[in-house]
């Protein structure tokens, strides 16, 4: 039962960032592999503030928020300014430059030791109330993403994706569009990141890392690129397999890699079948 | 400091050697591989295990390990590259991440995370005017230049260069006087992982051989295309040199006589380089333009 409760808690915690990053990635079809890099800028100035220097968590949240914002809007600019595939290599670089940072930065962000003694509003102590707490959150974040997706937003995305000039052409402003949809991302980083490490009691590096990333890009791919039922459905699974995983009578050497390897070929496997999804071939008449 | 600079010009040859390939695979077909660190370092691990578990003499170690290496490229680009790049360019990058975490996990599988030496004997230092170095490292450095004068000698001056080049600027008017293109891709990115796995051992014989070392290649040999520009091989082996030599002077110097900037930090280099540059100058250093009629 407890396995069970933690499943879904660390499922819905890890929701917001990826049907935020599910309308950038998936939706508009930016190649934008940075959305680890907005959830390390929202969670470390967020957690920092309130746990090592004795900051109001509404002051923790701002500058959580800030410093997401900025960093979404930054990489909404650089996409428009640069290829596709420099927006990929760029924004890796800027996810691998702020966890280098954090990993270094050791007076500061304690290093790889990360940040313990995170903690939980009074309410939230046990894990019951934590896991509902957390359902509730999760699911009216999805319901603006939702309604946000179903709205003339959702529709603007879509045209600039499909062919951006022609969209331009029909009055879309791709600077607009593009800027909230990475607010949007930025702004589910930004609840993953305030509710994950309140689940661990920790502010952990490692959860950032560039595997998470890549488990990021695998939910939305395996979803259905722009599906957010898809996404949802595909991160529930991936996630059970993750965690399931530890309850094989496995030696934790091999648990690591035998993970690796079987997340590789579902990427490649997700990839091949939605082919046609993640680059859809342009309609004609 | 000329310890730092030796330590430049030995780092820069193990970079080159990686970028060179990539920046041709790049110029080619348009695609970026994410896996390059991994396959730099299987290609290492092979000769690890060849000499090491197997037994054989190092040279034939070498060369069996460079065979495996192309073996495992080719079949790569069947699998990971060929049924996308033609569907849509950016394809691969995802694939290759896919590839990457396949070949990560067959690395902690079979060779363990423990690091893996591929000579078991200490290396001979020698130390000249107070600059150490070791045997083994002069070695590897005069070895990566001669491959690269054998290599800028294939490519400028034989009818098989010309055929690559040719490729390079332009597939399809290549393929229109003849060239077999699809083929000459598939060359192409073969050799690039051979350079790849010289490049893991250079890594095994001069350091050690551990898995978490790849994704750091990777980054470092993309921050040499983009900043060469992307697709011209020798800008990318300038930049390659230059991002090494600059990783070496960012941690060994006292900066302003006052403090030393943390090693961690080293990795930073190479990815402001990525920054800086396509932010500044997105098409790299030595770009160059497509001939036009």
């Amino acid at each position: 039962m407890s396995f069970l409760l933690h499943l879904i808690t660390v499922t819905c915690i890890l929701l917001p960032t990826i049907v935020g990053y599910n309308l950038v990635f998936g939706k508009g079809k930016i190649f934008h592999f940075g959305q680890i890099g907005l959830q390390i800028l929202a969670a470390y100035p967020l957690w920092i503030s309130i746990v090592l220097f004795d900051q109001y968590p509404i002051m923790g949240l701002l500058l959580g928020l800030i410093s997401a914002f900025v960093a979404a809007w930054l990489l909404a600019w650089l996409s428009f300014r640069l290829d596709p595939d420099g927006l990929g290599v760029m924004s890796i670089a800027v996810h691998l430059s702020a966890l280098n940072v954090v990993l270094n930065w050791q007076s500061v962000t304690r290093g790889a030791l990360g940040v313990p003694g995170i903690p939980r509003w009074s309410f939230l102590a046990d894990n019951v109330s934590f896991a509902i707490f957390v359902i509730v959150a999760v699911s009216v974040w999805c319901v603006f993403v939702w309604l946000l997706d179903r709205s003339a937003f959702g529709r603007k995305l879509q045209a600039l994706s499909e062919h951006d000039w022609y969209a331009e052409a029909l009055g879309i402003s791709r600077k607009n569009v593009h800027i909230v949809a990475f607010l949007v991302a930025a702004g589910g980083a930004l609840l993953t990141g305030v509710l994950l490490p309140q689940y661990l009691y920790l502010l952990s590096p490692t959860d950032f890392a560039f595997p998470a990333m890549i488990f990021v890009v695998m939910c939305v791919v395996a979803g259905k690129p722009g599906s957010m039922g898809g996404a949802i459905l595909a991160t529930a699974l991936l996630m059970m397999l993750k965690e399931g995983l530890r309850l094989l009578p496995l030696s934790p050497g091999v648990v690591g890699p035998v993970r690796l390897l079987l997340f590789g070929l579902i990427l490649l496997g997700a990839v091949w079948y939605r082919r046609d999804a993640l680059f859809p071939p342009q309609r004609e008449i | 400091m000329e310890q730092l600079l030796i330590n430049g010009l030995i780092a820069g040859s193990l970079a080159a050697l990686i970028a060179g390939g990539l920046a041709l695979v790049y110029g080619v077909l348009g695609i970026f591989n994410l896996a390059l660190g991994q396959m730099v370092l299987l290609g290492g691990y092979a000769v690890w295990w060849l000499h090491q578990s197997v037994g054989l003499t190092l040279p034939v170690s070498i060369v069996g390990g460079l065979l495996m290496a192309g073996g495992l490229t080719w079949v790569t680009f069947e699998v990971f590259i060929a049924p996308f790049y033609k569907r849509h360019r950016f394809l691969p990058l995802v694939t290759t991440i896919a590839l990457g975490m396949i070949l990560d996990a067959a690395m902690l599988l079979f060779f363990e995370a423990r690091p893996r030496s591929i000579l078991s004997n200490g290396k001979n230092i020698m130390d000249i005017g107070g600059v150490r170095l070791s045997v083994e490292q002069v070695y590897l450095v005069v070895l990566t230049v001669l491959l690269l004068c054998v290599f800028a000698y294939v490519l400028h001056s034989t009818p098989f260069g010309r055929r690559i080049r040719a490729v390079v600027q332009h597939s399809h008017a290549a393929m229109s006087l003849g060239i077999r293109a699809s083929v000459l891709h598939r060359v192409i990115f073969i050799l690039s992982g051979v350079l790849a796995a010289c490049g893991g051992i250079f890594i095994g014989i001069d350091q050690n051989l551990t898995p978490v070392l790849a994704f750091p290649i990777t980054i470092k040999a993309y921050a040499a295309i983009i900043a060469g520009g992307k697709g011209n091989f020798w800008g990318a082996i300038v930049c390659a040199y230059l991002i090494a030599l600059l990783e070496q002077l960012v941690i060994g110097i006292e900066w302003f006589g006052r403090f030393y900037i943390p090693a961690g930090y080293q990795q930073s280099v190479a990815l402001l380089f990525i920054i800086v540059f396509l932010l500044c100058r997105p098409s790299g250093l030595f770009s160059f333009k497509n001939r036009t009629a």
